[in-house]
């Protein structure tokens, strides 16, 4: 019944993997990349354009002071074969070494559509990149997309089944914003989230480690009986999508929930959270961030040295939000070497998703000397 | 040693009530875990393959609704509990065979104890609904570890990107015309599915192609194949297909009448016949093979053990 018998984590709420599982090898992280649009937008301009007067402080509420936007002739397409190129000059490999593309984005613009579902988006951005070899799939899972691609990479990889894949998502979501922006009346309305969003690519390497190198754990569940918190369908008021959230009851429901599975994964890391030397979280609200920490710290007694928040710049650039967080900590040398790192990925579903893995000698190709 | 086929379920909309892409994926679902004798709590990862649903929703993952339907582990996380993971796959009909591999490997890796993938796909409301390609349906699988030998050992994808324009489908917003036009009801997003001439001709072309290539690593021959588990499963590839391939028609899965339009199911309706009739459990070799939009082709070997014939 049991798998190869060596790695069972049956105990554990979440599904997880970790070198204790007795994979023949690790997997680590290998390269990031970005690809932002040039155009910004900043909250005062977009709640300057409301179709009613609001009052909302969105800035203050959020810390949102701007956010990427696209121009012409940019798109999910765009924006993710972008990331994926600025991904592979920041890494050793080529294209052609990438054995599986998965592309994750929520949104999947291409061309005149404004939701692409055939073929798959992968499939376009691996032919761009020229990794002809790549199997390629899209995958769909909101928010933790792009953690969801890299916890099924590493599967395979400590299998030894591959030794090279890449998880790009390019997300050109701000038509949310404008659709919300079109129809909200205050500070109450269930489209307050989409007024947070903003545009962003990402991508990553992850390649074969040796044994026991590499990511940690990771782990991912989904809980799913908060599955309607929030929902995203094509709009009537104009070109792409709206969502309605409930954040008070996600943000409610995340904080209560999320603490025990903390606990799972740092566990299995066989660590405290204060050896997490920078936690990147999802990156919704300034507010929402600080009062999760605050809770995991009261729990679990202990908090981890930084918690990332780079919503000031970028907004929530959804399923992009912890790559682009951390090829900004890695550009700008404020990560460095040996440190440990958490990524945790929370989505509408509830999708609940976390990594563990120390920085080696990727760090060296990010910078000012690159 | 290989991930085992514990049961198999596809079904049809019927009633007067419109088909709905979840209604359809949860009633397979809990048809699957019943012929399974498995409870929803028992699923450890749920992958839902479907692409076409009624409302085109973005998010969350249609599979996290369905998580939740059947009732796969709702309760708070307590420390020492069992979860369910649930996301999305896209990868139009090759999307079932996609997931197969994703979970074997979950499976054989310890990660996780039983794996189900679900799927179904609604009328895409096209202004023309000639052009809908298939039939409302749903389908599901459960997949377990089988440490005797029965199960998926082979896997293989391939993509022919110079028929990349072939098929293609995407919402394309179209704006509302006329003097009563709201700001609420400034327009649409309107399905659009573009399937040009000779698709299904270069389908069979690619899925042989792929086919023979795979059949050539394994250092195995068409001949070693006793059942062809395939999709899509429109006489026009299929019927070129097995032509081709020299696969006689008693050793080819045939979907009932009803479920022959299936699209992301597909692969999932073959399997039920091929239970169904007694077959899988008695094929040595049984080919799963899956063609679709990009070209895509994916390919699955599923092994029987030696010995008495089994269930699958």
């Amino acid at each position: 019944m049991a798998g190869n018998g060596s790695g069972r984590h049956l105990d554990h709420w979440l599904a997880l993997q970790s070198p204790g599982s007795g994979a023949p090898w690790g997997c680590r992280i290998e390269s990031v990349g970005v690809k932002l649009p040039g155009q910004r937008l900043t909250t005062r301009e977009l709640m300057s354009q409301t179709s009613h007067h609001t009052r909302i402080q969105l800035e203050r509420l959020t810390g949102i002071h701007e956010r990427h936007v696209v121009g012409p002739g940019e798109d999910s397409f765009t924006l993710a074969t972008g990331a994926a190129r600025d991904c592979l000059a920041h890494s050793q490999h080529q294209a052609p070494d990438i054995e599986m593309l998965i592309s994750t984005s929520i949104t999947r613009s291409r061309g005149r559509s404004s939701q692409s579902f055939e073929p798959p988006l992968s499939l376009f951005v691996k032919q761009a990149i020229g990794a002809a070899r790549a199997v390629n799939f899209d995958l769909s899972n909101a928010c933790a997309g792009m953690l969801t691609g890299v916890f099924l990479l590493q599967d395979l990889i400590t299998r030894g089944e591959i030794s090279c894949g890449m998880v790009v998502s390019g997300e050109y979501i701000s038509h949310l914003s404008w659709n919300a922006a079109r129809q909200i009346r205050s500070v109450f309305s269930k489209q307050l989230a989409s007024l947070t969003l903003g545009d962003a690519g990402a991508a990553v390497i992850v390649e074969r480690a040796p044994k026991g190198g590499g990511i940690e754990v990771i782990g991912f569940t989904t809980l799913a009986a908060h599955s309607r918190l929030c929902l995203a369908f094509p709009s009537t008021v104009g070109p792409g999508a709206q969502m309605y959230t409930k954040s008070r009851t996600l943000q409610k429901v995340a904080i209560e929930d999320m603490a025990p599975l903390v606990a799972e994964v740092i566990g299995e890391a066989g660590i405290d959270l204060d050896a997490i030397d920078y936690l990147i979280p999802h990156q919704t609200s300034a507010r929402a961030i600080r009062k999760g920490t605050e809770e995991f710290a009261r729990r679990l007694g202990a908090r981890p040295k930084h918690v990332v928040v780079n919503l000031e710049e970028y907004g929530n650039t959804s399923s992009t939000t912890l790559f682009v967080a951390l090829h900004k900590y890695l550009q700008e040398g404020r990560i460095r070497k040996g440190d440990r790192v958490m990524l945790l990925a929370l989505a509408s579903g509830i999708e609940i998703g976390m990594a563990i893995f120390t920085i080696d000698s990727q760090v060296d190709r990010y910078g000012r000397t690159h | 040693m290989g991930a085992r086929i514990e049961a198999a379920a596809a079904l049809t909309g019927h009633g007067r009530r419109k088909a709905s892409a979840r209604h359809l994926a949860d009633a397979a679902a809990r048809a699957c875990l019943t012929n399974a004798g498995k409870e929803p709590g028992d699923v450890d990862l749920l992958i839902n393959a479907g692409v076409y649903r009624e409302d085109n929703m973005g998010e969350p993952a249609l599979a996290a609704l369905i998580q939740e339907d059947i009732g796969a582990n709702l309760g708070q996380p307590p420390a020492g509990g069992r979860g369910t993971f649930s996301f999305d796959l896209i990868n139009g009909t090759c999307g079932v065979i996609s997931a197969i591999q994703l979970e074997s490997g979950l499976l054989q890796s310890g990660v996780i104890r039983l794996g189900a993938i679900v799927t179904s796909d609604v009328d895409p409301q096209l202004k023309d609904p000639a052009a809908v390609p298939f039939r409302p349906a749903g389908g599901a699988m459960l997949l377990g570890w089988d440490g005797t030998g029965t199960g998926f050992t082979d896997f293989a994808a391939e993509t022919y990107p110079e028929y990349q324009d072939l098929f293609g489908s995407g919402l394309v917003w179209q704006e509302r015309q006329g003097l009563r036009v709201s700001r609420r009801t400034a327009g649409r997003s309107q399905m659009v599915i573009d399937a040009r001439p000779g698709y299904h001709a270069r389908l069979a072309d690619c899925a042989e192609e792929s086919a023979r290539r795979f059949l050539r690593r394994l250092g195995m021959g068409v001949g070693e194949i006793d059942l062809l588990v395939p999709a899509p499963s429109t006489p026009d590839f299929l019927d070129a297909l097995r032509l081709r391939l020299g696969v006689p028609g008693d050793r080819v899965a045939y979907v009932a009448e009803d479920l022959a339009d299936a699209y992301t199911s597909a692969p999932i309706a073959a399997l039920q016949a091929a239970i169904r009739s007694g077959r899988l459990g008695e094929a040595r070799n049984t080919l799963m093979l899956a063609a679709g939009a990009g070209i895509t082709v994916t390919l699955a070997l599923y092994r029987r053990a030696p010995g008495p014939a089994a269930l699958g």
